[in-house]
Parts: C-alpha cells; sequence; structure tokens
C-alpha cells in the first residue's frame, strides 16, 4: 500500500527470519454463553497455532462454533453473559490480558476481520472513502489528504474499477461483491498483521465469489500476511488454505494441511460433510448423502463423542467415551475418532453397523431424524 | 447471448407450462428510465419436468419465477399453465389457479408467520380453499367488504387528518361545555353528538343514515344510499376503478361538500362559530385538494375519488341527521353504534367458529404432510416457526407448499441459506416429493452443483435473457455459451488439486437499465466480436436437445 508501514508488502529479511514463529497461538479456548436454558458452550478447548504466510480454513455447518472462535479470538464478543477462557496470543500480545483501549489499538494494524454481509458491515451514511481511511486517521494519525490518497490507492488494491469517483459514493451505490471489496480494503488499511475472514463469500455469486477468494489469497501471498478462511463450503477452503480445521459442537474434529485432508480424511465428520456435497461431476439426480440429525445444543454435558449420534461408523464406544485427538501418519494431521475413515477400524465399524440395521445397504444411517 | 427465440421450446400440446417471450421492467423515477429485469423469456416445461433456471443475482431468474406466478403480472408475454393463459385472467380467476401452482421462498423463516403455529400455517391454504369451495357465509363477504372499504378511506382520507381532527375535537368539547348552558350548539349543523359517531367510524355512519331516515320518515331513497352505496356497489368498484370513474367521483364529492359549506355556513351562531365553520372547512379542505389534484393527474383519481364520494355521500346523512332535535338525535347516535358494535362482534365470532372448524377438519391432512417432509407431526403442531431450525422451516414451507396438491412448484433459491448438509437433505425431499406426487418444478438457484443435481433441463440466464438451455450432464461436460463456461469455471472445487482457473472478468454486471446491444453478454465475454453488439442472437440447436443464443458457441459446427 501507499502508505509508509512496516509491515506493507516489501518485506525486510528480518521479517522472513522468524518465518516459523506462530502469528496467532490459540490454546485451551473455551466460550460459554448464560442462556435461559444454562450455559451453552460454544468453543470447547480448541487449540491451535498459525504461521505467518499461511492460510487457515475453518469448517463447520452452522452452530459448529468456527465464528465464535475467530470473534473470541478478536475479543469482539461482549462481556455480558459470556465467559471466555483460555489463551490467545498474536505476535506475543495476550489478548486475553488486554483492556479495551489496548484492544482497539491491537484492532485494525494487529488484526482485522472481514465479516460475512458486507452491506451490513459498511455505514451506510458515509462515503466509501471516508470509511477507508477511518482506520488509518485513527491508528496512523495522518492527515485527510494523505488518508484520502491511501484510501484510492486500497481501493485500487483490491480491484474496485474506477476509485476516484468511488471515493466519494455510499455503500448502497455499490454492488455485493464490490462493497465486500471495500470491507477488504478497509480490514486492510492498517497492514494487519492477521486477518481474520468469517464466510466473507457467503452472500456472493459463483463469480463474485471466485474474484473475491483470489483477492483474498493474492492480498494475502503478497502482504505475507497470515489467514484465517471461515467458512461452511469445503470448496471454499480447497484451493485457498494451507490448513484446514474441521470444527463440530465446538470442538476440533480434525485437523490437516490441505492436501492431507482432502486426500485421506480420517475424521467420519469431515466425510460427512464432503459426501453431502453436491458435486459437478457427478449425474444430475444423484441421490445424495445427507448427514441426518442436527447438531447437539451443547447446553448439557455429551457423554462420548459429539457427532457418534449422527455417525454412520458410530459403536457402543463412541457414546460412552470421547476420543482424544490423535495423530495420525502425516505430520500435523490430527482426528478425533475410534474408527477413524479408510482404516481397518473403521471399515470394520461400518461393516458391524451393516450387519446390526443400523445402516441401509447402500451404506446410509437409519432412523434418526 | 442472451438472446431471444423459441427455438428450444416443445411442442405446446405437451407441455403444462408455457411461458413465451415473458417481459418485465420496473420503471425506474420519474424520467421514464427502465429496469429490464427480464426481456423476452421463453420456457417451457413437460410434466413431471423439473427446469433449473440458474444465473448470477440480478440475472432475473426469481423475477422469471415471480412473473409466473404473476406477482406482479408480467409486463408483457404470455405464460400458459395447461393451455390456459394466465396473465389475461382478472385477480380473481388468477386466484383460483393458485392450488395448482405453488412457491416455496429462499428464506423459510420470513415465509412463515411467526406469529401463528404450524397447525394454523399448514392448514391454511385448505381451510381457504375449503371456504372457497363450500361457500363462505354471506356475513363473512360483508365484513370484508366492509374491511375493504374502511381500510381504503381510513388510510388515504381519514388518517392523514388525524391530527386536525384531534385538535378540532378538543376545541369542540370546550365549545359546547360553554355554550350547551345556552342550548345553542343545538343548532348547529354539527351538534356534539356527532363527534362520537365520526369516531366510531363507517359503518355508525351509515347506521345514522338509517335511522335518521327512519326517524324522519324520508323514505327509501337515504335508506338505499346509507346502505347499498357504501357496502355493496362501492366495495365492487373500488376494486377496479378507473380513472374516469374517480374523477367523477371526486367532482361528486367536492360538489356534495361545497353544496354543505354553503349550506351550514351561516347555521353557526354565537361567539364560537369559527369552530365550527372551521370543523367544516378540515373536513372539505381535503376533498377539494385531492379533487384538483386529481384534474392535474387523472389517473391517480381512481380509488381514493370513489372513496371521498363515499365520505361525502355519508356527510350529507349526518348532515341531515342533525336537522333532527336533540334528543332523539342523540338516540339515532347511541342506537346506531351499538347496533354496529354488536353486528361486528357476531359476524367477527361467526367467521372465527368457521373458520376453527375447518381447520379442525385439516388436521390429519396436515399431520400426514408433516410426516411426509419427515417433521413429527405431535410435537410440532403447537410450535411456531422460530422454535424450528432452517432445514426444519424450509420443511414446513414445502409442507405447506404441498397440501393443495399442486401440479407446479416454483422453487426460488430453497437451499441458498441452508447448511451443506441441510441442503442435501432438502434437495433429496424434493426429489422425494417430486416421484411421490408428481411434480413440476421450476428450480431456481445459483448453485450450479445444485441446479445440476435437481435438474432434468437447465436453462441459462443473463441480464434477463436466455444464454443457453440444455440437459444438465451436456450443459456442464461441454458448455455452449461463453457464459455458461465462465459460471462453471467459477464453482469452488471440494478437491485442492483442481485449481480454480476463472476466466478472468472483466467487469461487474452491467446495468440493467442500460443493457448492451447486441448480445448482453458481450462486454464480459472473451469471445466478442463486432458483429455481437450489432446484432442479438437467437437460440438455436447447436447440439441434440443443447440450444444456445450465441453468435459464436463454443459446442457445434460453428465452433473452433
Amino acid at each position: 500500500m501507499s502508505y509508509p508501514n512496516s509491515d506493507g508488502p516489501v518485506d525486510t529479511v528480518a521479517d522472513t527470519v522468524d518465518d516459523h514463529a506462530p502469528v496467532l497461538v490459540v490454546k485451551n479456548l473455551t466460550t460459554t454463553f448464560a442462556t435461559p436454558r444454562g450455559p451453552l458452550t460454544a468453543v470447547d478447548d480448541v487449540s491451535f497455532t498459525l504461521r505467518r504466510g499461511t492460510a487457515l480454513g475453518i469448517v463447520g455447518e452452522s452452530g459448529s462454533g468456527k465464528s465464535v472462535t475467530a470473534r473470541s479470538v478478536m475479543r469482539l464478543l461482549p462481556k455480558s453473559n459470556v465467559t471466555t477462557t483460555g489463551e490467545v496470543s498474536i505476535n506475543g500480545i495476550d489478548m486475553m490480558a488486554l483492556g479495551p483501549k489496548e484492544l482497539r489499538a491491537m484492532w485494525g494494524p494487529e488484526v482485522a476481520m472481514v465479516f460475512q454481509d458486507p452491506l451490513g458491515s459498511l455505514n451506510p451514511v458515509m462515503r466509501i472513502g471516508d470509511q477507508v481511511a477511518e482506520g488509518l486517521r485513527i491508528h496512523h494519525n495522518v492527515s485527510r489528504k494523505e488518508a484520502r490518497a491511501a484510501a484510492l490507492q486500497l481501493l485500487r488494491q483490491v480491484g474496485i474499477p474506477s476509485p476516484q469517483t468511488r471515493l466519494d459514493e455510499y455503500p448502497h451505490q455499490l454492488s455485493g461483491g464490490m462493497r465486500q471489496r471495500v470491507v477488504i480494503a478497509i480490514a486492510l488499511s492498517c497492514g494487519p498483521k492477521l486477518l481474520i475472514a468469517d464466510e466473507p463469500t457467503t452472500a456472493l455469486d459463483v463469480t463474485v465469489q471466485a474474484q473475491i477468494l483470489d483477492l483474498l489469497s493474492d492480498q494475502q501471498t503478497e502482504r505475507h500476511m497470515p489467514l484465517v478462511l471461515i467458512t461452511h463450503d469445503l470448496g471454499v477452503v480447497a484451493g485457498r488454505t494451507q490448513e484446514v480445521i474441521v470444527m463440530y459442537a465446538g470442538r476440533i474434529m480434525e485437523r490437516a494441511r490441505t492436501p492431507v485432508l482432502f486426500r485421506d480424511m480420517k475424521m467420519p465428520y469431515t466425510e460427512a460433510l464432503f459426501r453431502s456435497i453436491p458435486k459437478v461431476e457427478y449425474p444430475s439426480h444423484t441421490r445424495l448423502a445427507i448427514i441426518p440429525g442436527r447438531p447437539p445444543t451443547m447446553v448439557e454435558p455429551i457423554r462420548g463423542c459429539r457427532f457418534a449420534p449422527r455417525c454412520r461408523y458410530a459403536q457402543d464406544r463412541c457414546l460412552e467415551e470421547e476420543p482424544e485427538l490423535t495423530p495420525a501418519v502425516d505430520r500435523d494431521h490430527v482426528y478425533r475418532c475410534f474408527y477413524p475413515v479408510g482404516t481397518p477400524e473403521g471399515e470394520q465399524a461400518l461393516e458391524i453397523n451393516r450387519s446390526n440395521g443400523r445402516l441401509t445397504p447402500e451404506g446410509e444411517l437409519i432412523g434418526v431424524s | 447471448m442472451a438472446g431471444t427465440g423459441k427455438a428450444h421450446l416443445r411442442d405446446p400440446e405437451q407441455t403444462l407450462l408455457r411461458a413465451e417471450d415473458l417481459v418485465v421492467e420496473f420503471p425506474l423515477g420519474a424520467g421514464g428510465a427502465k429496469v429490464h429485469a427480464v426481456s423476452g423469456i421463453s420456457i417451457d416445461l413437460v410434466e413431471g419436468e423439473t427446469l433449473g433456471l440458474v444465473g448470477e443475482s440480478g440475472c432475473g431468474k426469481s423475477t422469471t419465477g415471480k412473473a409466473i406466478m404473476a406477482i406482479p403480472k408480467p409486463t408483457s408475454g404470455s405464460i400458459k399453465l395447461d393451455q390456459v393463459e394466465l396473465t389475461t385472467l382478472d385477480d380473481e380467476s388468477l386466484r383460483r389457479t393458485r392450488p395448482v401452482l405453488q412457491m416455496i421462498f429462499q428464506d423459510p423463516i420470513s415465509a412463515l408467520n411467526p406469529r401463528r403455529t404450524v397447525r394454523d400455517i399448514i392448514a391454511e391454504p385448505l381451510v381457504v380453499w375449503w371456504e372457497e369451495e363450500e361457500g363462505r357465509p354471506p356475513t363473512s363477504a360483508w365484513l370484508e367488504a366492509y374491511g375493504r372499504v374502511f381500510s381504503r378511506v381510513a388510510a388515504q382520507v381519514i388518517r392523514p387528518m388525524v391530527p386536525l381532527l384531534t385538535l378540532l375535537l378538543v376545541a369542540f368539547v370546550l365549545w359546547v361545555t360553554s355554550e350547551a348552558a345556552e342550548d345553542r350548539a343545538w343548532e348547529g349543523a354539527l351538534g356534539w353528538t356527532q363527534v362520537p359517531a365520526m369516531i366510531i367510524g363507517f359503518p355508525s355512519l351509515a347506521a345514522v343514515g338509517v335511522i335518521g331516515s327512519i326517524l324522519g320518515s324520508m323514505g327509501l331513497i337515504w335508506l338505499a344510499l346509507a346502505v347499498m352505496v357504501p357496502f355493496g356497489v362501492m366495495s365492487k368498484v373500488l376494486g377496479k376503478v378507473s380513472p374516469a370513474v374517480g374523477l367523477l367521483a371526486a367532482a361528486f364529492a367536492t360538489a356534495v361538500t361545497l353544496f354543505m359549506i354553503w349550506r351550514t355556513w351561516n347555521s353557526f351562531a354565537g361567539t364560537a362559530a369559527w369552530v365550527g365553520r372551521a370543523f367544516v372547512i378540515a373536513i372539505a379542505l381535503p376533498v377539494v385538494v385531492w379533487f384538483l389534484a386529481s384534474l392535474l393527474k387523472p389517473a391517480r383519481a381512481g380509488a381514493t375519488g370513489v372513496a371521498l364520494a363515499l365520505v361525502a355521500v355519508l356527510m350529507l346523512e349526518v348532515f341531515y341527521v342533525s336537522g333532527l332535535d336533540g334528543v332523539p338525535k342523540l338516540g339515532a347516535f347511541v342506537l346506531a353504534a351499538a347496533i354496529d358494535i354488536v353486528l361486528f362482534r357476531l359476524v367477527r365470532k361467526q367467521a372465527g367458529l368457521r373458520a376453527a372448524e375447518l381447520r379442525a377438519r385439516a388436521e390429519p391432512k396436515v399431520r400426514e404432510m408433516l410426516e411426509t417432509v419427515g417433521i413429527n407431526p405431535d410435537t410440532s403442531l403447537d410450535r411456531k416457526p422460530y422454535e424450528f431450525s432452517g432445514g426444519q422451516a424450509q420443511r414446513l414451507s414445502i409442507a405447506r407448499a404441498l397440501i393443495l396438491d399442486p401440479k407446479v412448484i416454483i422453487c426460488d433459491e430453497p437451499v441458498s441459506a441452508l447448511d451443506v448438509s441441510v441442503q442435501a437433505q432438502i434437495l433429496n425431499l424434493l426429489e422425494e416429493m417430486k416421484a411421490r406426487y408428481g411434480l413440476t418444478l421450476v428450480f431456481i438457484a445459483h448453485d450450479l452443483a445444485v441446479v445440476k443435481n435437481v435438474s432434468d433441463r437447465v436453462a441459462v440466464m443473463y441480464l434477463g435473457k436466455i444464454c443457453e438451455v440444455a440437459r444438465p450432464d451436456e450443459l456442464f461436460a461441454n458448455p455452449a455459451h461463453p457464459y455458461s463456461h465462465l459460471l462453471l469455471s467459477a464453482i469452488p472445487h471440494p478437491d485442492p488439486l483442481i485449481e480454480a482457473h476463472v476466466t478472468q472478468v472483466a467487469a461487474d454486471l452491467p446495468s440493467p437499465v442500460n443493457p448492451p446491444s447486441g448480445c448482453r453478454f458481450r462486454t464480459r465475454c472473451p469471445l466478442a466480436q463486432e458483429r455481437c453488439a450489432s446484432e442479438e442472437p437467437v437460440i438455436r440447436e447447436v447440439a441434440p436437445e443443447q440450444f444456445v443464443a450465441c453468435h459464436f458457441p463454443l459446442v457445434g459446427e460453428a465452433a473452433q
């Protein structure tokens, strides 16, 4: 970007040296909401790290805790009714220890977020240019004129045509895809060291989705900035992340490098998610594999594996005992299952379920709705 | 692309639903600009077929779906359902086609009324049509007519006057209390006893006319005016007034009003005469203003003109009654109000009882539908929509659409708001329902994989035109239109080894207010030539059952 910033696209040598130092460390993160029915644990003992320059995908159904994880990391959740425990550090700064003022200083220059609904995250009565420049004016204390020039540069970077005229327009004058580009420009304005994108393309068309994902990937490589990409679409994370976390009912179910996950998924939940996507390669009228039932409510404590009631592989043991995160052959690949997909144990579990009538001959679960 | 033509349509004898040259335009501002949402779409469906409509947002796919339902009616074009032309039907006949033609919307939660239970929501279509078949009690027709007239008058005439009326009411009460002792208020054309009647509203005023005419032995003219005019004739007329009728009515209302002003202006006496005069002016002013305005724009006179005429007639009655002496006049008003309230209650109660009876009769069918769509009726009948998850709510919408046993269902992005796993459940359910009830579906979606999964035929749309129509397997294997190719290349594959090769898209969708000349896709098309700007391509068959509107298709003998 045009604004002088040590963490801009031109990296210093010193930056590349500690490339393997994690930018984001999350340890035993647990977030609980107080609800009338009792405490609801939306994120349960989640730990992961993220290195410079990598993109991490977090995938799961709605209610799996992926967005709450992101908001807990950002400390964006309201104080009342929410308790967050565990450790979160961004570039060595302990987020949990920061007060409101220090957090404000973090949001923008250190960590920034792109939200799902671009119209909802833009101020409808403020000019685009002012919104993009706002972060710069606050965090870098630059003059109005300089901020405007920087905003222009940012709009150009995120691929907005005729940025000069767009600066003085309002959000409603832009299309959905252009609005999301503006939101990304705002998030990038202070040169964040970590970018979290929460379902950035869910509200958009396929063609626009491809453009926005390309833009995020480009910016991520160009700025050497780590990216957390939250989505429910396995197709979105497949081409654009190096590592994927699959979440279910507040827990990490599987974590692996992206090619490994798609080639060699171990977790029945990941497999079920994958199987339920209608794929273009299938002939039309292919019957889709479904995940029957619904995710647990997470108000009552759950015994055993959280996915067991909806799982094709589940055995009696799964209902009693929760599996730990187990490492697989590949480095960095962990999963949480006693009967992993594609292993002799898993095949055997499927066979048992088929013979005792839990599965149809085609291998679908019966009797859960 | 994006051309016109009907080469892809089949024999009209075979098709169940057929839309030809559908055009939908929305006016934009005062300059006469138009949004060309749909510009000459032709589609057809044979019985039991699923047609997928796919395209980016803004391509007009939802507008096409709604135009088929005639919400709103298309600007031009023809829609034939079972050989019956829908576009020329009047509102009532169109309404009668609804059981055959149903719709499922994108957002299940907002498509279901949050204040009603599942039992009522699913039974509603049945209850409405049973009432229709068995004939409604005459009283509820009366009630409805009253409701229609009153809501129109209330919205357009009474509501804008409320602040003024309130102010004058206060002044009136003060006037009455100060002057009643001298017993002079009775002389006024507007005695204080009329005020409550003004508040209670319409039927009381009408009844005042009736009772006044009886008390005054004035014969049947007033009776007819008071009863027939407001509730019979006028409610019918209000439905479809022409500008001329409206203008005439407004002129009549103005004449009556001016007549009343002339008659009553000097009938006010005493120190507070100006209050009474102000009251008359306050009532008359909107009428006169409206009349002058409708002279300038006759098209806007319409229903409001008739409503105003109605008000004027009722005011005449009031003025007539005020010619009576104090005590009978007071009696007339009290009696009118009492009759009005009792009657109203009775009618409403009867209508309510009737609906409850029909709902009870519908229950077995409601239970059956819920079970069909995979919802347990025992636990769900008395719950409200917001107590369900998105997937379950979409199941409820499907049950509601199915309960009338329709032939065609238009599904407008039914799975776009749902998670992948739930999406798969709903898609499977739609397939099951289709097999079970022999449904014909129009499936609108922007997700190509979803469209491919459910469709027998796919129409790709762009900026209000059709690009390509083909069987899904052929379309996805060999897209013939550059736009279909672009859409397909943009799909994110759940496989990291397949890199997304998106053909560089130059810009956003052009504005549908000024669509490009010739082929509408040319501004973004990598293959565009000069010919594409000057000449609009016509749909033609480039391979068996693959139709494309493009000068340079990627499939067929022209392809290189």
